[in-house]
């Protein structure tokens, strides 16, 4: 390689005026093209939560699945804008991974490290993150989900 | 002089001309992205080591060459650099970190690229590896059927990871595309569409010709597709099938039931309930669906053939579902009574029951109809001859868009997914006469089916590479056990070992291992809901207690596990002070949040108030250890309990009796 590059430092001399123009990079750069990194981690993740979540905290994450009534406290509000910011990603995982009682709230959320694997946990997070709840306000939570404050869950 | 101008001159030329190639090469696009990456990295990288490494990175065409995968050699690495990069995580494609999947970042040596994506993997431009150069090969997967991908190596109709392509199969196999079209592996499929005989004595010439017009306007869980008829051909069609002579004892079945008193409503309705028909069938949209939907039934079929049928499924439709319900000669007068009371089609006209008065000429043409159509390949089961009414789907996957016809269909993109799309979506629409029926599915049918036809390759991947997990083979004794099995249609809900639908959540496959034999012998004879939150119940199909018995006695010594112990305790029974533990143990790791015990708890898994009487404490123990080697879907976490933890817990759940009696309070809350 090195080689090859040596003889490219001699051809180019000659042809150096009309190189020195072209050095544009070929390969487009969309201004402002930062994807969503993996639709396809998102899905996964949803088809999890939908199996393993969706129960207890509901389609929409925001604790009021089916089996919510019989539990008390009730599952907590995950589409709350307010959590999720207090939340950094490795917290969610962590209490997902260790249930309720590994971080000191109630045991009736499960620990999920034995049955998922962490990249599934990753992409139950990443799903999670999607189910924030987008008012018109989004730093201030009051006004969006006063109809949803429940029961302190937690602290 | 001259002489030496024109060697001056020569020998600068010749320069030129050497410097051709290496200038080429050194304007190649991949270049200038290798030198992007390199800055990319080198402002990103954690540590003066690593940034050194980035600033050292020769530029230089990368490759992963699979030896043993047809000898693939995959450049796409070239452009996508950061793909295995976890610093490209948020940057433009081609560095941008490749998402994580079951084989990537870690196996990309292992699978290489084209392998799921297609494309072209030796070229070294984007045009012709993405094959969207004139000339190149099969170009790249779309990303919305990118799943086709994992089609080629997972053999099996479910893939967990692949809920698209997995969707795609099941739609397959219920639509009975393997019906017309062979596709490797799917040989031994039967269509589940009803014979045809008894048709002249179940229904009427109107409800038929409504059926052939549009069979999902009648029930929309109609499997079979549109054929889009003219009135001609229904009229025709519809003589033809009136002209089919009914079975002899069959035909006089029908006559005597026609001829019965009539029931008593109301206690067909109680029976209709407890009988848990929406199992599988649906009543104004409620119900599994895998059955037909029930609210019209008495307009689509007889009071003489409903009455016959219910006695008798199988004499009618050897394949079907349908268990054969034990009722007495009263009892299924009183459901039919019901059915014809409330499950009818009050709009219908009168004569929607009345038989055709068949005409020969139409008949004769309704014959050859039904033959151009292929409706046999679904209606009559092929004897002999596996020679298929459609083309054969191995291979549709790696079809040359040169090598489709298009026809009229001009406004497509000449690529096989746009064909593929618009054939699932109107297949009659590329040219006139032709037959595929249309088959109605929503977007994200069309989508999955689409995806799992270009999973088909030509070739199947090499040994190496094709996956299917380890099947257990379903044990299903003989004899007359066999015949009550057959008579119950147990397998058309329960699943043994890979066998048998999946209505019911419970496999029998392990089932004398895991329920005690006097449970299961009272439970077949009056069933109760395990699990209230669910539709599909177990029917009470009115076993009898001698009938229950066998079976039951067949499951303990047919459907057992070695790796379920038959006494997790080894002698030594739990004592009060474990029962006590484990009892604790319950209220600590939150089971009551899915477990009903007692008056309280979740909805969601089955009641435990019972679990001593249902339930071996050798399957307590092996569950809790891990629900899901029993079934891979399962909702109850693995508590990672210990031994001790988990014998703990199995001696307290082995002590619940439903019984009123003071040691079931306790753990409720």
């Amino acid at each position: 390689m090195r080689g090859l590059r040596g003889w490219g430092a001699i051809g180019v001399i000659p042809l150096l005026a009309m190189t020195a123009c072209s050095r544009v990079p070929a390969v487009s750069r969309p201004a402002a093209a930062s994807l969503p990194n993996g639709s396809y981690e998102l899905r996964l993740g949803k088809n999890l939560f939908h199996h393993y979540c969706q129960a207890c905290h509901g389609e929409t994450g925001a604790g009021d699945g089916f089996n919510a009534y019989n539990l008390d406290p009730r599952p907590r509000d995950l589409s709350e804008p307010a959590f999720q910011k207090r939340k950094s990603d490795a917290e969610l995982a962590d209490a997902v991974r260790r249930g309720g009682a590994g971080v000191g709230l109630s045991p009736l959320m499960p620990p999920w490290a034995h049955t998922l694997s962490s990249r599934q946990i990753d992409e139950v997070i990443l799903y999670l993150r999607a189910l924030r709840k987008r008012t018109g306000a989004p730093e201030r939570s009051a006004d969006g989900s006063t109809g949803r404050r429940l029961p302190s869950v937690e602290r | 002089m001259p002489l030496k101008r024109l060697f001056a001159a020569t020998s600068l030329l010749f320069l030129a001309v050497l410097a051709i190639s290496p200038a080429k090469s050194a304007l190649r696009s991949y270049r200038s992205v290798q030198r992007h990456y390199r800055r990319v990295g080198m402002v990103r990288a954690k540590s003066l080591k690593a940034m050194r490494d980035y600033q050292e990175r020769p530029v230089a065409i990368q490759q992963i060459w699979l030896r043993d995968f047809d000898n693939r050699v995959d450049r796409c690495t070239t452009c996508h650099l950061g793909a295995a990069d976890p610093l490209m995580r948020d940057i433009p494609e081609p560095l941008r970190l490749h998402v994580r999947t079951a084989h990537t970042p870690e196996a990309f040596d292992q699978f290489g690229c084209t392998s799921c994506h297609g494309g072209q993997g030796p070229a070294t431009s984007t045009e012709e590896a993405h094959g969207t150069a004139k000339d190149s090969g099969p170009p790249m997967t779309p990303a919305m059927y990118l799943e086709a991908g994992c089609g080629r190596c997972h053999g099996s109709e479910t893939v967990p990871e692949a809920p698209i392509l997995s969707r795609g199969r099941a739609v397959m196999a219920r639509s009975g595309c393997y019906a017309c079209h062979s596709v490797r592996g799917q040989e031994a499929f039967r269509s589940e569409a009803p014979p045809l005989t008894s048709l002249a004595m179940k229904t009427g010439g109107m409800w038929l010709r409504r059926w052939l017009h549009g069979p999902r306007t009648v029930d929309p869980n109609a499997t079979m597709p549109n054929f889009y008829l003219s009135a001609n051909e229904i009229e025709e069609l519809s003589h033809y099938l009136f002209n089919q002579s009914v079975p002899w004892d069959l035909a006089k079945r029908i006559q005597s039931a026609e001829g019965e008193p009539a029931g008593d409503a109301a206690n067909g309705k109680k029976l209709f309930a407890e009988s848990r028909c929406i199992s599988c069938h649906t009543v104004e949209g409620k119900g599994n669906g895998s059955a037909p939907e029930l609210s019209k039934v008495a307009s689509a079929a007889t009071r003489g053939w409903l009455l016959a049928f219910l006695r008798e499924p199988h004499a009618f439709y050897p394949s079907t579902k349908m268990p054969s319900y034990r009722f007495s000669d009263t009892e299924s007068r009183d459901v039919v009574a019901y059915l014809e009371d409330e499950l009818r089609d009050f709009e219908a006209p009168k004569e929607i029951l009345v038989p055709l008065r068949v005409n020969q000429t139409l008949a004769e043409n309704g014959e050859k109809l039904f033959r151009r159509m292929g409706c046999f390949a679904c209606h009559l089961k092929p004897s002999g001859s596996e020679e298929k009414f459609g083309p054969e789907l191995n291979g549709i996957g790696d079809k040359k868009p040169s090598s489709l016809d298009f026809g009229r269909r001009t406004d497509l993109a000449r690529t096989l997914p746009a064909w593929l799309a618009a054939k699932v979506d109107s297949p009659r629409s590329f040219a006139r006469g032709l037959r595929m029926p249309s088959y109605e599915l929503n977007g994200e049918d069309k989508r999955a089916v689409v995806t799992a036809l270009l999973s088909l390759g030509t070739q199947p991947v090499p040994e190496a590479y094709r996956f299917a997990p380890p099947r257990t083979a379903a044990l299903v004794p003989g004899g007359p056990v066999g015949a009550l099995i057959d008579r119950y249609r147990c397998l058309s809900c329960h699943r043994v070992g890979e066998e048998g639908g999946d209505i019911s959540t419970a496999a029998l496959t392990f089932e004398g291992s895991k329920v005690q034999r006097d449970w299961l012998i009272d439970y077949l004879v009056l069933p109760y809901s395990l699990r209230p939150i669910l539709e599909e119940r177990m029917p009470v199909l009115r076993v009898s207690r001698e009938e229950a018995t066998q079976l039951a006695d067949a499951l303990e010594s047919f459907y057992r596990d070695p790796r379920i112990p038959e006494d997790p305790f080894a002698g030594r029974p739990g004592s009060d002070a474990d029962v006590a533990e484990g009892q604790r143990l319950y209220g600590t790791l939150g089971c009551r949040g899915c477990h009903i015990l007692g008056s309280s708890g979740g909805y969601y898994g089955p009641p435990l108030t019972d679990s001593g009487k249902r339930l071996k404490p050798g399957w307590t123990y092996a569950w809790l250890k891990g629900p899901q080697n029993w079934r891979s879907d399962v909702r109850c976490p693995n508590y990672g309990l210990t031994d001790t933890d988990a014998l703990r817990l199995t001696a307290y759940l082995s002590t619940l009796r439903s019984a009123p009696s003071s040691d079931v309070a306790g753990g409720a809350r």
